[in-house]
């Protein structure tokens, strides 16, 4: 039943600005190499079939899921994780979750966050339908939508201030 | 007996040790992104202060440095219900600090210094706000005490504010002068404590300590933990429950790179052994690999012929016993009479947890010594696991309890550290266990399915009898001969309605499927039938659905209040826009009293919550942002237990696997939610639940009342009313 390459290769990732270079199977989703290779593990595993959003990360500025995206393909591109979206957590996403006390558990925010960074790039100022495209296929077990959207106005404004 | 099938030699001595990130012993660091010291931690931050100074402590709680520094103890894991930030305000409230100047750190897992550490039911703040309380208070009374004696006055001179006591005249001294004084003398008994009217933290929204780290990656959970010497373990389990490994071939599952060994293994849910065969490797992606590669075959006993049909049936034919009595009143034989008798049967399917961070565990076994790290409701209790089943002193394990990505009840079980400690013990090196999303989903254990048969007669507009009769498993007599129900399965049924002639009964069912506790646990079945019972016997009476509750507790105050403070803030006599739909629900759980009303419309063809207001009573609040917090997130967990997911059983399996076909409610589809608190001095409940229940009846209630179709069944197909 062996649907992988089992060859392992030398390769280096360069994450958050930094080169991690580590012997995988290139095979392997990039999630596994950024949390027990890179070992930054604010990255998360939620589902591993791109249906959650907790893994995503930003490669070469587009927000992706790291739990299928094969770690060969992002050799050679910038990686941004959540460790590296401010170096003082304070990102206008970042400020604006901790100003509206987002996370219960914790554990989906980097995804959202990740992911809310990626569509205030594209879309400073979003509309709904925008706000919904990019934040709806993100999971939250414990609820926090009704402060996600609330923080996603918070970090409009902070923008805009800045 | 378990037989090892497969037992390769010792791992941990001949091979490279990784470097590793984290973890050795306990770093402040790591103290202070939420994971408990394993065993002795509190002696520890001495080391962790760079301004220097000695940290003294004044009791389990309560630590205060030489220089000023107040440092508090967390006793309770932190799954997302807030008490990482509500314990530390209750002992900031007695002790007089300034809440902004505290630091919060996890205690040690130790049940013989903190009691109970587990975090269940909505308890922690219910159950330890008196104790921590005092706490606080004996801590304040010795710096007082310490002041008086070196001011030679009369303790009831000095006055503590913020960390410091002060002299009549004027003059001050800080904590942090008084504490090495302080710890020498005997803590007073009965600790004077402050009337809730003089409470300066208590009741404040206060931004949440363990958020900042939950914003760029700190945070660490049970899944991050590196260990030095560590491997990952994958475990193929059998999709039939019960089933039992006959054969299995690792051949091919240890000629992928990285896999080091392959493992017979078990865990024990609540009395049924479940067997797996796990795949050890140097990381996660080979054990994983290694395990798709495995081939083992099963005996699943005839097992797989079971469906949520075939249960269903059975739970049916069993609704005709007459069940034990678990409550009642009055004589229920005279349904009937006079009245109109109204009847209904209302089912619920199994549900998963589905925990965001999927379950896992880190446990090394060395040496007649175990210790665990990783995401757990219930610290002490993995403690006498690993030490039952490694039959070792409890005292040589260490616990070292991580945040917890999500619990819901999933994670007070202690299966998940019982596997990695039979791994570990297995080939001789720390081993974490980690889940997939499909292990997870499909071997549960799940919140039990249920049927619940209701009867009831209305005479002259009012409830005569009522019966509600509930068919289900229970949690804790899921093995073994005992049949009669007992007093769990009725859980959310409200026995404070007045009603002459009651009888809540239950019919025990027992059989393969796992269940366990699920956040509101049986609240969510029994109070989803009986709040729409309510509803159809206040329809059947001609009577306003919250009128007719009102009236059947005008002697209850707080539910009264609730009832009140609801139809005011959901304007329910106010005048209704056209296309909407109301409904109302009110349940207790865990001591909070909750009142729910869904408003619903319909859009291109299908009914959607437009509106969902929430009115909470948990007496005295400690944080009314986490109390909103909570509410709002049982409000979405509520939603999609009633129209997006259940758990559907075929061939003897579950036959979902992963969030594309379990879904959960998104982003998009939330609905605004509006909540109040009530104020009031009654002691602080439970507010980890509240309302999570109140949502299906409430929501099924609106869809009656905009559309008439009664919704009996869960899941419900909001596209599907008529």
């Amino acid at each position: 039943m062996h649907t992988k390459s089992q060859t392992m290769a030398s390769l280096t990732l360069r994450i958050n600005n930094k080169d991690y270079p580590m012997e995988v199977d290139p095979q392997m989703p990039l999630l596994w190499a950024i949390r027990d290779f890179a070992l930054l593990t604010g990255t998360k595993f939620g589902c591993g079939i791109s249906q959650c959003g907790a893994c995503t990360v930003h490669i070469d500025g587009e927000s992706v899921r790291s739990c299928v995206t094969p770690v060969s393909g992002a050799v050679g591109k910038s990686i941004t994780t959540i460790e590296g979206l401010s170096a003082d957590n304070d990102h206008p996403v970042q400020q604006a979750w901790q100003e509206e006390q987002v996370p219960q558990c914790g554990y989906c925010q980097s995804g959202q966050m990740m992911t809310a960074a990626a569509l205030l790039e594209k879309h400073p100022q979003p509309s709904e339908e925008q706000v919904n495209a990019y934040m709806s296929p993100i999971i939250c077990r414990c609820g926090t939508y009704v402060r996600i959207k609330k923080a996603i106005d918070k970090a409009v404004e902070i923008n805009q201030k800045a | 007996m378990k037989t090892i099938t497969t037992k390769s030699a010792s791992l941990g001595g001949n091979l490279p040790r990784r470097e590793f990130l984290r973890l050795t012993a306990v770093s402040g660091a790591f103290l202070a992104i939420g994971c408990s010291p394993g065993m002795g931690g509190e002696g520890k931050v001495t080391t962790i202060d760079p301004a220097g100074g000695t940290d003294i402590p004044l009791n389990q709680f309560v630590v205060i440095n030489t220089n000023g520094r107040v440092l508090l103890y967390n006793h309770r894991p932190e799954m997302g219900q807030g008490t990482f930030q509500a314990i530390p305000m209750i002992l900031a409230e007695e002790l007089e600090v300034d809440v902004e100047k505290i630091e919060i750190l996890p205690s040690a897992a130790d049940d013989k210094r903190y009691g109970s550490q587990m975090v269940v039911g909505s308890r922690s703040i219910q159950t330890e706000y008196a104790n921590l309380q005092n706490m606080g208070a004996t801590a304040r009374e010795m710096l007082k005490a310490a002041a008086a004696k070196r001011w030679e006055i009369d303790i009831s001179q000095c006055k503590a504010s913020g960390g410091e006591i002060i002299h009549p005249s004027g003059k001050k001294l800080t904590y942090g002068e008084l504490v090495e004084e302080a710890s020498k003398l005997t803590p007073p008994e009965n600790p004077p404590l402050k009337a809730p009217g003089d409470f300066k933290v208590i009741g404040q929204p206060i931004a949440r300590r363990d958020v900042p780290a939950k914003t760029n990656g700190a945070a660490i959970y049970g899944l991050d933990i590196q260990v030095p010497g560590m491997f990952y373990a994958s475990v193929e389990r059998s999709p039939v429950f019960l089933g039992k490994v006959v054969s299995f071939n690792d051949e091919k599952a240890k000629a992928v790179p990285g896999v080091k060994a392959v493992v017979k293994t078990q865990r024990n849910v609540w009395g049924h052994t479940r067997e797996g065969v796990a795949v050890v490797a140097d990381n996660y992606w080979a054990a994983n690999q290694g395990r798709k590669a495995l081939e083992i075959k099963w005996d699943t006993g005839g097992l797989e012929k079971n469906s949520s049909a075939t249960i269903l049936k059975k739970y049916k034919a069993d609704a005709t016993k007459e069940g034990v009595s678990l409550a009642e009143a009055g004589n229920v034989s005279t349904v009937g009479g006079e009245g109109k008798v109204v009847e209904a049967a209302y089912e619920t399917p199994y549900q998963s947890h589905v925990c965001m961070e999927p379950m896992n565990a880190t446990v090394s076994v060395k040496d007649g010594k175990a210790e665990f790290w990783g995401s757990t409701q219930n610290p002490n209790g993995i403690r006498s696991q690993l030490a039952r089943q490694l039959n070792i002193d409890p005292e040589n394990v260490a616990i070292n309890y991580t945040f917890m990505g999500g619990g819901f009840g999933r994670r007070s079980m202690t299966d998940v550290a019982e596997e990695a400690a039979d791994i570990s013990l297995q080939v001789g090196a720390p081993v974490k266990v980690v889940w997939t999303r499909e292990d997870d989903l499909t071997q549960g254990p799940f919140r039990a399915a249920s049927l619940n048969v209701c009867r009831g007669s209305i005479a002259d507009g009012k409830v005569e009898t009522l019966e509600h009769k509930v068919v289900a498993q229970e949690i804790q007599n899921q093995t073994g001969d005992k049949m009669e129900a007992g007093r769990q399965l009725m859980g959310g049924i409200n026995t404070e309605y007045e009603i002459p002639n009651f009888r809540i009964s239950g019919v025990l069912q027992k059989h393969y499927v796992p269940i366990t506790y699920w956040r509101a646990v049986y609240h969510t079945t029994n109070c989803f039938a009986h709040e729409s019972f309510i509803d159809e016997l206040a329809i059947a009476a001609g009577k306003d659905p919250l009128d007719f509750r009102l009236d059947m507790l005008k002697n209850h105050t707080r539910y009264t209040k609730v009832l009140q403070t609801l139809a005011e803030k959901a304007n329910w006599y106010g005048p209704r826009e056209e296309g909407i739909g109301r409904g109302v629900s009110i349940l207790e759980r865990s001591g909070a009293f909750t009142g729910m009303v869904i408003e619903v419309k319909k859009e291109n063809g299908k009914v959607k919550p437009v509106k969902i207001t929430t009115v909470v009573d948990v007496g005295i609040c400690i944080n009314p942002d986490t109390v909103r917090a909570q509410t709002e997130g049982s409000i979405v967990m509520g939603l999609t237990a009633t129209y997006k997911s259940g758990i559907r059983l075929e061939n003897g399996a579950v036959a979902q696997s992963n969030f594309h076909d379990y879904n959960m409610l998104t982003f998009e589809e939330c609905p605004p939610c509006e909540t109040y608190i009530i104020q009031n001095e009654e002691k602080p409940e439970g507010a980890g639940e509240s309302g999570l229940a109140n949502v299906a009846p409430s929501l099924c209630n609106a869809i009656f009342d905009l559309t008439g179709v009664r919704v009996r069944k869960l899941p419900l197909d909001l596209g599907a009313i008529g």
